[in-house]
């Protein structure tokens, strides 16, 4: 049990390669004719360039290359569920096992914070100026990519700081929140603009002579079941406990924790409870394992720490002692509809209930769209409608990518889409401006 | 089938096994002698001891090692010199050691200069008890400086009348060991041979200059900001090695005492294939430790066992006869890289290695071939069968070099 500290729960887990060992690591890749490896990232990075640069001691090579693509090096190195995308693709795991591919991204990303990489020169600048709404992953994407190509951008953001998700939905002992900072500083650098604590539009940005908007807000409204007992002291919304925790706080949540969730947040805020000091941890989810979306990686880390998993069960209700969490009710699930994995489609095992010690209540069922803008199309859930290919909406000149028009995905496929909006809009600029060939 | 037994008779001296300490810091004093004794070793060759007056002036650092990638210390470079102990400490501890382990050989080596001083040295170590003597003709640095060392060893001339000064001295076998610093070692060799002694050791270290330092830009090991070339050690020297001594058993026909960069038996056993009676090892054991004789002896018993074989002297030249002239190898047959798509794993190392490296012959399948697109096809007009592609594949097995008339294209 880690001691219950502010140190001890903000510390990132695991540590970066020594040089040599990273060294070690590359040189067991199989430098692959056409790498597999590089069509497995949405945002594009050469991986195996990158890894043979590491391999040839060519470490300050390397991160400007993976900067080039992704300026979220470390982040990505730290969140990517890489697993499933790079090293989903790795020849060397017909072998033995892949290339930590992570983990080298990882160390390209400290070779930088020692101050040894040099900051990128922005382009030739243009007139057009586009606005960014958002400043987490998909909005860097976006600004990043328009900034380099010499678009002034200004970033607006709600928050008082960047980094969106990353500063506030990712536990700290998994990302230290100052990285997403400090590479956020790397769009400063090429010149962006950045409005903090402001809510924008894109209709009136448009208004105010922005040639083009881009929309990366996330999500941002965590669902709540509605359950009885939710309003008791000791009920906690995931989003919420996570951001507080991010920003520094330990919450005490007693001995006793239910989670109720099978996706990503429902593991970090499971981990995070463990690292509040909680002794027994339980993790009640609708779905099965195999059926939980959460990364198969956080899944096993989840487990190999001792929480214990309930799957296919739902929530009862929440019992409660002077107005605070005492216990939890849950009862066993199954689908009337083989597949469909949504809580309608879930039917009740009569004679499968169970009770659990509850000193709080952590619910982390998913997120929800916060904010909605006129005259941009959305789905019933509030996701905006965009063109795959473009990341164009429903409103000219505005574009979106991130959770907020994929429903809710990861960083680097939200900074992907942010990255090739962006392309579309500096397509659309030189089409404008009789650039591109008078297309 | 007789179990083999790993005794070997070499210039008339009986060793257990054919694992022989080499002259360098693991034998440098009876003590760690008899350790590795312990361990298994069938014979050391102590550290190279001059007369008492000579001055022995050691510096510091003196070795440094070449990584490769993630492999540490493929070569050493060492400025050591001869051992700085004095004669007088060491001979009697030569002589305790033989009591205390009377089947393993002893050999001592020795460097002098005049006449008069190899002469002594060399009663001086046969009164001692060694059981041979090994001369160093062939330290490639510091000692050459002073007209001794590799100095000797690439003149045959200087070799020829130091080697027969020692011969005649001595009534114990006396190996010379050379220098492969010289563009030809048989000549050497052969005056080795015509001046008595009764075997060579190949080889030395092979003259070097490990490397810079590229902060200060200056080489290394630094001495206070300067250095010097110095003698390479290691696995990156055992094809060196391996050349010279299949040179001198096979065209001179002396007892070779065969040494450099062995590390496993699968390296001792080639050196017995090029024609060394013995094996000496130094850089792995100062490296792994004197327990590696536990896999060179068991890994050549099984070897001699797979083989139907009795004893390691049944391999000891047996590849010589293989080696040919250029010009003396066949024209006749081609052969043709071949994939093994069952166990191909679609890295395209292969592709790459004939791209930039041969003749553009291989390619992967391509999105035609569906699943298989990644499975490399050799253009077989194209194909030289040079057999690069093979030294690339990270499967065992999976793409080999088959004969032009047999090769099953799929």
């Amino acid at each position: 049990m880690p001691e219950n500290t502010k140190a001890a729960v903000l510390s990132e887990d695991g540590r970066t390669y020594a040089p040599h060992e990273a060294v070690i690591e590359a040189s067991r890749c199989l430098m692959c004719e056409d790498p597999p490896c590089n069509t497995g990232c949405p945002a594009s990075v050469d991986v195996r360039r990158f890894i043979r640069k590491i391999r040839f001691g060519n470490f300050r090579g390397a991160v400007r290359l993976i900067r080039e693509a992704n300026i979220m090096v470390g982040v990505c190195g730290r969140v990517c569920p890489q697993e499933m995308l790079c090293m989903e693709h790795c020849t060397r795991a017909q072998l033995d096992t892949p290339i930590d591919i992570a983990g080298l991204q990882r160390f390209a990303g400290d070779v930088e914070l020692a101050g040894l990489a040099p900051v990128p020169e922005p382009a030739a600048r243009r007139d057009a100026r586009v606005a960014v709404i958002g400043a987490g992953p998909a909005g860097l994407g976006a600004a990043a990519e328009l900034a380099k190509a010499g678009v002034g951008v200004t970033i607006f953001e709600k928050a008082n700081a960047p980094g969106g998700v990353l500063t506030h939905g990712i536990p700290p002992f998994r990302l230290d929140p100052s990285f997403a900072t400090d590479e956020f500083s790397y769009v400063e650098r090429l010149g962006v603009k950045t409005k903090y604590g402001v809510s924008a539009d894109p209709a009136t940005l448009l208004a105010d002579g922005f040639d083009a908007v881009f929309v990366g807000i996330g999500l941002g409204k965590p669902y709540t079941i509605g359950l009885d007992g939710e309003n008791l002291t000791g009920v906690h919304i995931a989003g919420e406990l996570l951001a507080r925790v991010a920003a520094g706080e330990t919450p005490s949540l007693g001995t006793d924790v239910v989670v109720i969730g099978g996706g990503n947040v429902a593991m970090d805020a499971a981990m995070t409870a463990l690292r509040l000091g909680a002794a027994n941890v339980h993790l009640c989810s609708l779905e099965s394992h195999e059926e939980m979306p959460a990364f198969r990686s956080e899944i096993e880390e989840v487990q190999s720490e001792g929480v214990v998993f309930h799957p296919r069960t739902m929530p009862v209700r929440i019992l409660g002692e002077n107005g605070n969490v005492s216990g939890y009710e849950g009862i066993g699930i199954r689908w009337k509809t083989p597949g469909v994995l949504v809580p309608a489609n879930a039917e009740q095992i009569p004679g499968t209930e169970f009770g659990l010690k509850a000193d709080s209540v952590i619910e982390a069922i998913g997120t929800g769209v916060l904010d909605r803008f006129d005259g941009v199309e959305t789905d019933q859930r509030g996701v905006i409608k965009v063109d795959e290919d473009t990341m164009q909406t429903s409103m000219d000149r505005v574009f979106a990518g991130g959770d907020i028009a994929n429903g809710g995905a990861t960083a680097v496929l939200a900074y992907g889409e942010g990255k090739r909006a962006a392309g579309a809009i500096i397509a659309m600029l030189d089409r404008e401006s009789g650039k591109g060939g008078g297309a | 089938m007789k179990k083999p037994n790993l005794a070997v008779d070499f210039c008339g001296v009986r060793f257990p096994n054919p694992f022989v300490l080499a002259a360098a810091p693991p034998t440098d004093d009876a003590e760690m002698i008899a350790r590795g004794f312990e361990a298994g070793w069938a014979g050391a060759v102590v550290k190279t001891l001059g007369l008492e007056h000579v001055e022995v002036n050691l510096v510091s650092p003196m070795m440094v090692g070449l990584d490769y990638e993630d492999k540490k210390l493929v070569a050493l470079q060492n400025i050591d010199l001869i051992s700085d102990r004095d004669i007088r400490e060491v001979l009697p501890e030569v002589r305790e050691l033989k009591k205390s382990y009377p089947d393993r050989i002893v050999i001592v080596s020795i460097m002098a200069s005049t006449e008069a001083e190899w002469k002594e040295i060399t009663r001086r170590v046969q009164e001692a008890g060694a059981d041979m003597i090994e001369c160093s003709f062939s330290c490639p640095h510091g000692m050459p400086e002073r007209g001794m060392g590799s100095a000797v060893g690439q003149n045959a001339e200087l070799t020829y009348e130091r080697a027969k000064w020692v011969a005649e001295a001595a009534e114990i076998p006396v190996l010379i060991k050379l220098t492969p610093n010289v563009t030809d070692m048989r000549p050497v060799a052969e005056k080795v041979k015509e001046a008595g002694a009764e075997g060579v050791t190949a080889i030395n270290t092979v003259k070097g200059l490990i490397g810079f330092d590229l902060d200060t830009m200056a080489p290394i090991p630094s001495v206070e900001g300067y250095s010097t070339e110095g003698g390479i050690s290691g696995p990156a020297i055992k094809p060196i090695a391996l050349r010279f001594v299949a040179d001198v058993a096979r065209d001179v026909g002396i007892p070779v005492a065969g040494v450099g960069g062995v590390v496993t038996w699968k390296d001792a056993v080639e050196f017995l294939l090029a024609g060394a009676g013995i094996v000496e090892v130094c850089t792995a054991v100062m490296r792994y430790g004197y327990d590696i004789i536990e896999e060179l002896n068991e890994g050549l018993l099984l070897y001699l066992e797979d083989k139907g074989l009795t004893s390691p002297m049944d391999l000891v030249g047996k590849g010589l006869p293989k080696i040919v002239g250029h010009g003396e190898l066949s024209r006749d047959s081609k052969v043709l890289a071949a994939v093994d798509e069952d166990t191909c794993i679609g890295c395209g190392a292969c592709v790459i290695a004939c791209r930039d490296g041969g003749h553009q012959a291989i390619e992967f399948a391509g999105p035609d071939a569906g699943e298989d697109a990644r499975i490399p096809k050799v253009d077989d007009e194209k194909c030289i069968g040079c057999g690069f592609c093979r030294t690339v594949c990270p499967v065992d097995g999976c793409l080999t070099m088959q004969p032009r008339d047999e090769k099953v294209t799929a």
